[in-house]
């Protein structure tokens, strides 16, 4: 009796795991192809993505960003979403088999793929975006942001607009590549009111990408203090430290694209991330024969930004709308970074 | 300068959702199923109280769809562990990973968004002297579990069945109808606990967002001995320590160090609470059991 119950359990188990195993080849093999056909120049790109597209802003700009460089070299364009690490694998090989002039890849989760792929297909060219591999190779070219630059922009704005003389910051982790979306955040603020307090708090603990209510809580002890702006660089958690801002009257800031919508009134402004510029000019310069290289794109290049500062500012739904004297100031110091007068120290570099 | 109503306010925040989640694995405890999939659970009681609020426009409906709800995927580890006698451990890891899976699929075809779903019109959990609705709940239901486990017949009936299946069998005492409701209960319980995470804490979903409080929770029941009031004060040990935890980094101390502090108390409860133990019973627990066992008196009334 007792032996036939755990044979049914075991049987069970297994039709699960079949189950299971069968909708996730089937998600894998969700890929989509989006042809932009147009040109007669031949050349061709393919763009790999982590995830699905969907409303994923980042990852809309990727694919402007391709759509463009296929317009401008009179070429093609493709787009392979993917859904996770198997169909991520499967759309690279994909794209490796087409052989189109550029594959562009998004993301960190590229990296050991590409350079695998890199090894394997000397002749085919790869862009990174937002990420490298270790290893250098002759047909692998990257293109990574200096977010430090648009953090310290943001910074400046929070210092300008601060009531309290204190604006503190959620970050995801204490490491120094995170660390570039609070210091320069503490650093730019002091740049335009030299007393300004600063503190950084981070979300940690056992998923800190994905715990909005740690995040929340973490912006609390912020606000409780009295700092009335708070950079928000918490993945996920970002939703969490707007809930806790707008309760409390404060403000905050948002990373990587426009987040003004989820909390109107409260989010002043975002360091954005324009990838289809990244993508644009990292395929123009692979064509131009500058490949294995490793370029980085800040406010001079266009790569980093504020919503602030770019056009549509007005139907951004961000507060820095309504705080035309601060942009002007904002404006002054980008214009002092990109000619070079002024340098944001990177906390990645040290 | 530590101990302001903001910290207050900010470890019974974090306290709430823990409680109830660890309540109801302290009834499966009592009734000798082995509960680990209170993350799971409470994962699907946050999507599908988030799911109906915006659906319906009612945190309340919220609420109840999610109690329901993860009272029905309960059923995995009731018909799992009592009907076809499967291993509690594993068929618990397998719902915290479905849920997991499941619910960031959901997010994906339901709202066509991935990773997070916010939305500025979402409703959540009104608050009540600052606290939401569901808080004041979970500290009632540490009452009702605890009267219910020691003064109700039902309570009695059991914690015999957890302690002496057989014996409470023979006795005329269903251990699987038992077990069934304990199990049941929990998945009620872990569906307030959702709800409460994602329309009270914060007013949204997103991809695994419990983060480990079911585990948590799982953590509580033993330290707790699944006694409501143990529970309680081992839940209440974890909300200071993280809340604590956050007040030191402002203090500078390093995120890696203030991580560690739930933890770190953790292993200092247990080796403070075994050591008690140990000295009060010099006997094994294995004799413990078989005295219990074989003492009906527990069982019938």
């Amino acid at each position: 009796m007792h032996r036939r119950h755990r044979r049914t359990l075991q049987l069970t188990a297994l039709a699960a795991g079949t189950v299971l195993l069968a909708t996730a080849c089937n998600a894998a093999a969700k890929k989509d192809a989006t042809t932009t056909s147009a040109g007669s120049s031949g050349k061709s790109f393919t763009l790999v993505t982590p995830d699905s597209v969907g409303e994923n802003e980042f990852l809309k700009l990727a694919v402007t960003g391709i759509k463009d460089a296929a317009k401008q070299h009179d070429g093609t364009s493709k787009v392979y979403e993917s859904t996770d690490t198997a169909s991520q694998q499967q759309n690279v090989q994909a794209a490796v088999d087409a052989k189109p002039d550029v594959i562009v890849l998004v993301g960190f989760e590229f990296a050991d793929i590409v350079a695998q792929q890199a090894e394997k297909n000397p002749k085919q060219q790869f862009l990174m975006v937002d990420a490298c591999t270790t290893k250098t190779y002759k047909n692998v070219s990257c293109a990574v942001f200096r977010e430090h630059e648009g953090v310290y922009l943001a910074g400046a704005e929070a210092g300008l607009l601060s009531r309290s003389g204190k604006v503190g910051a959620v970050d995801v982790l204490d490491t120094p590549q995170f660390r570039r979306y609070s210091d320069p955040f503490a650093a730019g603020a002091k740049k335009v009111a030299a007393k300004t307090e600063t503190s950084t708090r981070f979300v940690g603990g056992q998923s800190p990408f994905d715990d909005s209510a740690r995040a929340k809580e973490q912006a609390n002890t912020l606000l409780s203090k009295g700092y009335d702006q708070v950079m928000a660089a918490a993945a996920a958690g970002n939703y969490g430290v707007f809930e806790a801002a707008k309760a409390k009257g404060a403000f905050a800031y948002g990373v990587d694209v426009n987040q003004c919508p989820s909390a109107p009134g409260t989010v002043v402004d975002n360091v954005i991330k324009r990838t289809d510029v990244a993508v644009e000019k990292g395929v123009e310069s692979v064509l131009g024969g500058t490949t294995g290289t490793t370029v980085s794109y800040g406010l001079k290049e266009g790569g980093i930004s504020l919503t602030g500062l770019e056009a549509g500012v007005d139907s951004s739904k961000c507060v820095i709308a309504q705080h035309k004297d601060v942009l002007t100031k904002v404006r002054a110091l980008r214009d002092q970074i990109v000619s070079g007068e002024l340098t944001v120290d990177d906390p990645a570099a040290k | 300068m530590f101990l302001d109503s903001d910290l207050l306010m900010s470890v019974l925040r974090a306290l709430t959702p823990i409680l109830l989640a660890a309540l109801g694995g302290a009834l499966c405890e009592r009734a000798g199923v082995f509960n680990i999939g209170l993350e799971g659970l409470m994962l699907m009681g946050c999507f599908t109280a988030v799911t109906t609020s915006w659906f319906t426009g009612s945190p309340w409906l919220g609420v109840l769809a999610a109690a329901a709800s993860s009272a029905a995927y309960s059923l995995i580890l009731a018909v799992g562990a009592v009907t076809l006698r499967g291993d509690a451990v594993v068929l618990g890891v397998a719902m915290n990973l479905l849920a997991a899976g499941l619910t960031s699929f959901l997010l994906r075809t339901v709202f066509g968004v991935q990773g997070t779903f916010d939305d500025p019109s979402l409703a959540g959990l009104p608050l009540v002297g600052g606290f939401s609705p569901l808080t004041y709940l979970a500290w009632a239901a540490v009452v009702v579990t605890a009267v219910l486990l020691s003064r109700h017949v039902w309570g009695l009936r059991l914690r015999g069945v957890g302690e002496a299946p057989d014996a409470a069998a023979t006795l005329g005492v269903s251990p699987a109808r038992h077990k069934y409701a304990a199990v049941l209960l929990s998945g009620v319980l872990c569906g307030l606990a959702g709800a409460q995470l994602a329309l009270g804490n914060v007013t949204l979903f997103s991809e695994n967002m419990t983060a480990g409080r079911g585990w948590i929770a799982v953590v509580a029941v033993m330290l707790g001995r699944a006694m409501p009031l143990g529970v309680l004060l081992a839940a209440l040990l974890f909300g200071i320590a993280e809340a604590v935890g956050f007040r030191l980094q402002g203090l500078g101390l390093p995120q890696q160090a203030t991580d560690a502090a739930p933890y770190v108390v953790t292993l200092g409860a247990l080796f403070l609470t075994t050591a008690r133990r140990r000295g009060r019973t010099p006997r094994t627990t294995g004799s413990t059991r078989s005295t219990r066992s074989t003492d009906p008196s527990g069982v019938a009334t």
